[in-house]
């Protein structure tokens, strides 16, 4: 458990050789990449071994081993100390399995899917940077430590989204990705001193415990945390942060499906949910989580109603879930967050996968293009459909566990108003699925060349997709106390994962509410397959209805159009100033004007020098007069 | 060599004019002095100094005003004379003497033979910014503040003594032996300058100043 | 007898003189005779002060000599140095020598 930091360090050590070496490396190093995972995954397992000497008596008691220390910089003798600290506790538990594993699956997929691509090697050693970086993200035990490795995490994505940079779209999209989520940072940032100010340290726990101590003042903390959440929020693409997410569709799709669906964006709701003993502390900063998160939700639903891109659906897919987790932390629920967390990213990196299977196939990624595959792709047809139907929360897939979870929480300690909108967006999400699987595997095909193109992955990539297909599937049992237990843990999740102050729960089924979830679930896919069943014609009606309705959605509440207008005009404005500033005030007047100054004076005094000994004898004499009278004046 | 020196300048034919005024006034000037001293205001020693002193300040104004450089010359001389008259006044006789051989006798032949082999012609009325009168107030200035010093300060000094010759001359070359043999090396020093400088020029001295022009 | 301010005085006005000659005047030989002048004063006083403060070791007298020594010197080289001038120049002003100007 001490030794917690090889995790990271092996996938980091993959990526230096892969950076520099792949092209003397056979298969440019595809092979050294996933033994590089496969060895994680496999440590991992020993530390979940590890992992559960730690419960006693079915309590989490965490021994002096969990946590690991080594000082680096230590500057005023604790006053301002670098540590590398790691920290491993349940959250991290649940985050370690879902990112190694996510991880080799999209790598094993990425061979098949990058074959033939130039740079080949670099996209390896990018995604072993990605994963070194997220999981040294999800040890650590510091927040300075954490915010270098979001920043590397970032840096990863901007590297990965920019893959295809001889495509302008996708440089375009890379730059936005950070900048986007740059902006965010510098709100982490400005939590993380604030925080530090006051206890000034940088250690979560530390931190955790003074904020339960009282030491902070109620409005500093909750500005802090405020602050902290900008960070979460640009990273996990939330309102109003979330202009970037759907850009990033512009890399490989492999990179959508570890990065932006199952690990990368999920840093947010893991910062959110490591400090979540400090939000309980300061409710008001915990509802602002709550009511950012519902709102992206709803909206991210919309927008993903009427997007035409496979990839676009599924990002804003992405985008309205981490709303849905967000929300569940929000009411202060660890538990439904990260369980949905865990069978989130199962069945989302399979459904981009899946995409990823058909774009491959067709070439195509506009839904209007595609249509009827299901005959000549049936692997990814059934696999498509499961991850979307868990997506939906059908009952007993595991989408339904922790959804219906993050509902019964929010209708136990949330206002019944944010219940009613995310129940409403849960049935959105079902019909937008619905929709997609529908408009791409059923139906008539719309566009003949693509349809002729269109063959079955490879089993490269195939065999990721069933291995993940079962995952959503039964990921969602592990609820059940009787599953954890024979996996090897105490029990459930809700008795793994909890927070102290809540303390460990059985689940059991509330049976009246699982069927008003499932009521909806199903809801929604009926009225998606009612509306676009066959030639869709339901809902080209539904769209000419409301057309400006549609052109809203569609054009992404124009917050895109919003945030250009606010660069071009307050920020070239503000530039276009100091620029003038620069040049005319320091520029022209201060460094050139000294300059011309002391010129024009020599230019003025040189005619002192006239070469003649009669003038230079009468300076001389003028001194001595001087002098004689500065003499006389002073005795 | 020498051509025919200038004949005076207005300005000088009105300074040698206004010299022969000043001697026209000087005479009675002299007449009243000598009354008197015959009256007995005055003693002898003080006839001579004011004489003296009338010869001096004359002398030098006429040095540096005349623009004719012979007659500056001899105005020079005029002056260095009366020099030695105030130094006999003061009894030291023996610098007397050697102000008249040396300077009377030496510098200012010097200074005729300069006049001489350089061409020298009337000084030239300056157009173009002259500093006369800035050197006239610098001029007064500064002898204003000697005369102020001179009259502020107490001496408390009474006559002046008489300087045996034989002290004197013991004195020195006892006592300041040393300063001696080096004013005898710098004169050494000095008259090879001259004559290095003021050779007349050879023609390796022409290629040599081309040569110093040229780098 | 005469006091000694008007040695002084006399001494101050002949220094002056001199001065202004040497400011003034345009020809080299011109400005070495007010150099004399100036000499000449300083020797007066040196020789007044010696006579009438000092009167048992006469130093001012003995530097008084070494002044005029040093002055009959200084005048010959000065007279080289204008000869070379005149040379240079083909005139003995002062004015003539002003290459080194702005």
């Amino acid at each position: 458990m001490e030794q917690v930091w090889i995790l990271p360090a092996i996938p980091f050590a993959t990526f230096l050789v892969l950076g520099l070496f792949n092209r003397f490396i056979p298969r440019r190093g595809d092979g050294l990449a996933v033994l590089g995972m496969a060895a994680v995954v496999v440590l991992v397992g020993v530390v979940l071994a590890d992992f559960q000497n730690f419960f006693v008596d079915g309590i989490f008691t965490p021994g002096g081993e969990h946590a690991y220390a080594e000082e680096w910089v230590d500057i005023g003798q604790g006053f301002f100390l670098i540590e590398f600290s790691t920290y491993v506790d349940s959250v991290t538990m649940v985050m370690l399995p879902v990112v190694s594993f996510v991880a080799l699956m999209v790598l094993v997929y990425s061979i098949g899917y990058m074959k033939g691509e130039q740079r080949y090697g670099w996209y390896f050693a990018a995604l072993s940077l990605f994963v070194s970086a997220m999981l040294l993200l999800v040890i650590s035990g510091n927040l300075l430590q954490l915010y270098l490795a979001w920043e590397g995490v970032g840096l990863a994505s901007y590297l990965l989204i920019g893959f295809y940079w001889e495509r302008q779209a996708a440089a375009e999209a890379a730059k936005k990705a950070f900048i986007t989520t740059r902006i965010g940072d510098v709100g982490l940032l400005i939590g993380i001193i604030l925080l530090w100010r006051v206890t000034g340290s940088f250690d979560i726990q530390e931190i955790i415990h003074a904020a339960q101590e009282g030491v902070f003042d109620q409005t500093y903390l909750t500005v802090a945390m405020i602050f902290l959440f900008a960070g979460a929020a640009g990273k996990s693409a939330q309102f109003p942060f979330h202009v970037w997410l759907p850009d990033a569709m512009e890399g490989p799709t492999p990179v959508s499906a570890l990065i932006h669906a199952a690990t990368m964006v999920v840093a947010g709701v893991y910062l959110v949910a490591r400090m979540l003993p400090v939000y309980d502390e300061v409710l008001i900063a915990r509802d602002v989580v709550l009511y950012t998160g519902l709102l992206t939700a709803l909206m991210a639903a919309t927008m993903g109603l009427v997007a035409t891109d496979i990839k676009r659906v599924l990002a804003f897919s992405t985008v309205s879930q981490l709303g849905f987790m967000f929300v569940a932390l929000g009411v202060g629920a660890l538990t439904a967050a990260m369980f949905h967390l865990f069978t989130h990213a199962f069945f989302k990196s399979l459904l981009f996968l899946g995409s990823g299977s058909v774009i491959h196939a067709t070439d195509e990624q506009e839904v209007q293009e595609l249509g009827g595959l299901r005959k000549k792709m049936p692997v990814t047809t059934i696999t498509f459909t499961i991850g979307s139907l868990a997506l939906a929360g059908l009952p007993f897939l595991a989408g339904f566990w922790s959804k219906d979870e993050i509902l019964h929480d929010l209708q136990k300690h949330g206002p019944m108003w944010a219940y009613v909108v995310l129940a409403a967006t849960a049935a959105l999400t079902a019909i937008y699925t619905t929709r997609v699987v529908l408009l791409t595997f059923f139906g008539k095909p719309k566009n003949q060349q693509a349809y002729d193109r269109a063959h079955e992955s490879p089993p490269i990539m195939t065999v990721p997709l069933m291995i993940l297909a079962a995952l959503a599937i039964v990921a969602g049992f592990v609820t059940y106390t009787g599953v954890g237990e024979a996996l090897g843990f105490v029990g459930g999740i809700g008795e793994v994962v909890y927070l102290p102050a809540e303390g460990a729960h059985r689940f059991e089924l509330d049976w009246a509410f699982a069927a008003g979830a499932s009521a909806t679930a199903v809801a929604g896919v009926v009225i998606g397959v009612a509306y676009w069943w066959g030639d869709a014609k339901r809902a080209a009606a539904a769209r000419n209805w409301a057309p400006e309705l549609h052109q809203l959605f569609a054009r992404r509440y124009y917050i895109d159009e919003l945030y250009q207008a606010v660069i071009n005009n307050v920020v070239m404005g503000a530039s276009r100033v100091v620029a003038w500033f620069d040049k005319k005030v320091v520029n022209e007047t201060g460094v050139d004007g000294a300059t011309q100054f002391i010129g024009f004076l020599g230019y003025r005094l040189k005619f002192l020098q006239t070469g003649r000994i009669p003038n230079y004898a009468l300076g001389m004499a003028l001194g001595v007069a001087a002098l004689a009278v500065v003499a006389i004046g002073t005795t | 060599m020498i051509e025919r020196l200038p004949l005076p300048a207005q300005f000088d034919r009105l300074i040698m004019v206004g010299g022969t005024a000043a001697v026209l006034v000087m005479a009675p000037i002299l007449v009243v002095l000598l009354a008197l001293l015959i009256g007995d205001e005055i003693s002898a020693a003080e006839l001579v100094f004011w004489l003296a002193f009338t010869v001096i300040v004359a002398g030098a104004l006429g040095t540096v005003l005349l623009s004719n450089i012979v007659h500056a010359a001899l105005a020079l001389i005029a002056t260095l004379l009366g020099v030695a008259a105030i130094y006999l006044l003061l009894a030291t006789e023996f610098i007397a003497l050697v102000q008249i051989l040396v300077y009377g006798g030496g510098v200012v032949i010097l200074i005729i033979f300069g006049l001489m082999l350089t061409n020298a012609q009337a000084d030239p009325v300056v157009t173009d910014g002259s500093q006369k009168p800035f050197a006239a107030i610098v001029g007064v200035l500064l002898g204003g503040i000697f005369i102020a010093a001179a009259i502020d300060a107490e001496w408390g000094a009474e006559a002046a003594t008489v300087v045996p010759f034989r002290d004197f001359g013991a004195r020195l070359f006892k006592d300041f032996i040393v300063p001696v043999i080096i004013v005898g090396v710098l004169l050494d020093i000095a008259l090879s300058g001259g004559i290095v400088n003021a050779r007349a020029p050879r023609d390796d001295d022409a290629s040599e100043t081309e040569e110093g022009a040229a780098s | 007898m005469i006091p000694l301010e008007n040695f002084l005085i006399l001494s101050a006005i002949l220094f002056a003189t001199g001065l202004y000659g040497v400011l003034a005047r345009r020809s080299a030989i011109l400005i070495l005779m007010s150099v004399e002048l100036m000499l000449a004063a300083v020797s007066i006083n040196f020789i007044a002060f010696a006579s009438y403060l000092d009167g048992d070791a006469f130093s001012g007298l003995i530097f008084a000599l070494f002044v005029i020594t040093v002055a009959a010197a200084e005048v010959g080289l000065a007279l080289g140095i204008v000869l070379r001038l005149f040379r240079e120049r083909q005139t003995a002003y002062v004015d003539s020598a002003d290459s080194m100007k702005w």
